[in-house]
């Protein structure tokens, strides 16, 4: 600790600080668990000590920059690591308080980092309870034959069917799931979520095309359907066509390019 | 096992009023899972519960006038549950059978209706414990 402490006092002697705070740490601490003293006494020891011994947080807070978090949340949670430290030392262990502080702060920091980690946050209760709730599923469908009830679960788990319940229930918000997650078989290349996913069919509006084509084809006069079925459907060219209805080339040209003309014109007004 | 893990009695019914807004189904849904579980119905039949729950207010919701209340109708007997979901309509209104919400709904429950009358579209279904129908004493 005292290293840990000097490394921010700068330039005073850190042989010096380290002997103050030690004797600062054990008045203190003297104060805070003395049975005898009144609450509020108690209670300023314990606030003189989380601030004695803020450096330290400082120290461990510092070794978690540049991970995407404030320094000021992880020294904000590293705090209350210290606090239950300070809450739980036993004087009595003869360890010095930073050796068993700083396992407890760096905890809370890594704690901190897996909770913001989650997708939607879960009570670490129900995490738990999940994952039980997971495997013992698997258990007792093997010896059952057949899904368990949330009543053999939580006989099983030893827990209520409320907890059960409810732990099913955050189950579901437990993971997100991405867009672009490839499917459960694992198999590269395999279907991603996304390309599950409806899309308007790109066909979608030649139908409306066709359906309102279709009466407007009707309503032609029979040269110009006859011509334009050889011409689209039977895939005919012009000359063909030409030769099989008994006109000139030129003249399949024009009929075609003029019913074309209407077709579209007509199209148009009636979307 | 403290008292609330008892089963449920012969015969009980439970109803629940929630504004006629999908916002609302995951209420129904949750609902669902607790008086299921209380039925003994597995995991399994409670995961499809939930489902079919949110097709019948899939199916009824659209259907809704004005900011009439959905009313959700849980009908308890020992490993049978029957729920029943109806909004207030405007006039007598049919369930498209041919829908992917009824379809679903009726894959997954052992019975589904729809009813209407002059002011209200109900869609009732009946889903089974795969327990009642492993047969007595499959339970632990």
């Amino acid at each position: 600790m005292t290293d840990d402490a000097s490394a921010d006092s700068g330039t005073r002697g850190s042989e010096e600080r380290a002997a103050w705070v030690r004797l600062r740490h054990r008045e203190l601490f003297g104060a805070y668990r003395d049975a005898r003293a009144p609450e509020s006494a108690r209670l300023e020891a314990r606030d003189g000590l989380v601030q004695l011994h803020l450096p330290l947080v400082e120290h461990c807070a510092r070794r978690f920059r540049n991970r995407g978090e404030p320094l000021e949340d992880l020294v904000q949670v590293g705090t209350i690591g210290l606090i239950k430290s300070i809450d739980r030392f036993d004087l009595e262990r003869g360890v010095e308080f930073s050796t068993y502080a700083t396992p407890t702060i760096i905890g809370e920091i890594k704690r901190y980092f897996r909770d913001k980690g989650w997708a939607i946050r879960v009570p670490r209760r129900l995490q738990e309870l999940r994952m039980q709730i997971a495997s013992t599923t698997a258990e007792l469908t093997q010896d059952l034959g057949r899904s368990p009830t949330p009543r053999e679960l939580a006989a099983s788990i030893g827990c209520t069917v409320e907890e059960i319940i409810e732990g099913i229930e955050s189950s579901n918000a437990y993971s997100t799931l991405s867009l672009d997650a490839a499917d459960a078989t694992g198999d590269e290349g395999g279907v991603s979520m996304l390309d599950l996913m409806g899309l308007d069919d790109a066909e979608l509006e030649q139908v409306e095309i066709r359906e309102s084509i279709k009466p407007l084809l009707e309503a032609l006069p029979p040269r110009e359907k006859r011509i334009l079925l050889l011409r689209f459907f039977r895939n005919k060219t012009q000359a063909e066509i030409a030769a099989e209805i008994g006109v000139s080339q030129m003249h399949v040209s024009r009929l075609l390019t003029r019913t074309l003309d209407q077709l579209r014109e007509s199209l148009q007004e009636s979307v | 096992m403290d008292s609330r893990d008892r089963p449920v009695p012969a015969k009980a019914d439970v109803s629940l009023r929630v504004p006629a807004d999908s916002a609302y189904v995951s209420v129904l849904r949750t609902m669902t899972a607790g008086l299921a579980a209380r039925l003994d119905f597995t995991v399994d039949d409670i995961e499809d519960l939930r489902i079919a729950v949110g097709e019948a207010c899939a199916l009824v919701l659209p259907e809704a006038v004005g900011d009439g209340d959905l009313v959700a109708d849980f009908r308890l007997t020992p490993g049978t549950l029957t729920i029943s979901v109806s909004v207030p309509t405007a006039g007598p209104r049919t369930a498209d059978l041919d829908s992917f919400a009824w379809q679903v709904l009726s894959t997954l429950t052992s019975s589904a209706d729809a009813k209407s009358d002059a002011s209200r579209f109900a869609v009732t279904f009946t889903t089974e414990s795969s327990m009642s129908v492993a047969g007595p004493g499959a339970g632990g």
